[in-house]
């Protein structure tokens, strides 16, 4: 049912819709999440939020009672500062920074990323099955009443004047070298456009 | 206290806690201290769990707990955070009356607090006892 209308999503719809049934769906809502330029920590205090359930004033702690949340575009997930190449995920004598980890499995980050930000209790592994994520625009759950989360307005505080001043820097040289390659390849045509233009 | 009562009080413990005296006087001893000391502390955890929820209903309505409470103590209401949780549970509509009032008596304050967009979507009648029937029911602007 569910795989055959989401005939445009290609990957592992198997693996989407494992562990459903062993949520209790009845008065759920399905949110979806949509992590294109997205930071990815803020993205998962949302998210975090929502999976508790703590948005409802019906929370209770003893009792799971958290939405279901789709992420999607998983793989354009923003990071501020070094993080791309500073960030570490370790394992046992094994490290991975966050770029191999994107290039390996990017639901992974936002995935670890939730998961530390969710209490430790036994209620985490039920939480966890509740979160789906996917790296592309797609998702398998199509036929179901999903809605679209819209992220609180971020403020971002203003460039620190030696960034601002490597920024600019860098745009200036980006504008040098398009205008360098445009005039020693296309000055016979640009001269030509100027002649009809004229 | 004699061992009938000791075994009276032990039921349901954890292994020989529950069918050899020397263990379980010890156990039923504990059990005694964490049930004074939690009587206070069921409290402090109700309040904090009123809280939260008397949050999470404001944040429907784009206002936080804090702004929330500064108004209604302004306005001089004095319900208590347990009738101010059960409204918000059950009583979405006249917790909405209860957010404006506070709303008004600070006009001039900047709405920090983003709801969720309103869906568009018809929500389904789901079983009496999840948060979202009575939503329908109503038909907020939720």
């Amino acid at each position: 049912m569910a795989s055959q209308a989401a005939s445009s999503f290609n990957g592992n719809v198997k693996k989407a819709l494992a562990g459903l049934r062993r949520i209790n769906l009845e008065g759920l809502r399905w949110r979806v999440f949509d992590a294109k330029g997205q930071v990815l920590g803020r993205l998962a205090s949302q998210i975090s939020t929502v999976i508790q359930g703590k948005d409802k004033p019906t929370y209770t702690p003893n009792r799971d009672d958290g939405d279901m949340c789709v992420v999607i575009n998983a793989k354009d997930i923003c990071v501020t500062g070094r993080k791309l190449t500073d960030k570490v995920y370790t394992g046992h004598l094994k490290e991975r920074t966050l770029k191999d980890q994107m290039a390996k499995d990017p639901t992974e980050v936002i995935r670890k990323a939730v998961l530390r930000m969710l209490p430790r209790n036994k209620l985490r592994a039920e939480r966890d099955r509740k979160l789906r994520i996917f790296a592309g625009g797609e998702h398998p759950f199509g036929d179901r009443p999903v809605e679209p989360y819209e992220m609180p307005p971020r403020q971002v505080r203003e460039m620190r004047p030696r960034a601002r001043r490597a920024l600019i820097r860098a745009q200036k040289k980006a504008e040098q070298q398009q205008q360098g390659g445009n005039d020693a390849k296309k000055g016979k045509k640009r001269e030509q456009t100027a002649e009809v233009a004229a | 206290m004699n061992k009938k009562k000791v075994f009276n009080l032990a039921k349901g413990f954890r292994g020989r806690a529950k069918n050899c005296i020397r263990i379980a006087r010890e156990r039923v001893e504990k059990a005694l201290q964490y049930s004074y000391r939690d009587r206070r502390n069921k409290k402090r955890d109700m309040r904090s769990l009123w809280i939260q929820r008397i949050n999470a209903g404001t944040r429907l309505h784009s206002v936080n707990y804090g702004n929330f409470m500064h108004g209604l103590m302004k306005e001089n209401i004095q319900l208590n955070w347990k009738v101010l949780s059960e409204l918000s549970m059950h009583e979405p509509l006249c917790f909405k009356a209860l957010v404006d009032i506070s709303r008004n008596a600070f006009p001039g304050k900047k709405n920090v607090v983003h709801p969720p967009k309103k869906v568009s979507i018809p929500v389904s009648v789901w079983y009496v006892g999840r948060f979202v029937s009575l939503v329908s029911l109503f038909e907020l602007d939720v």
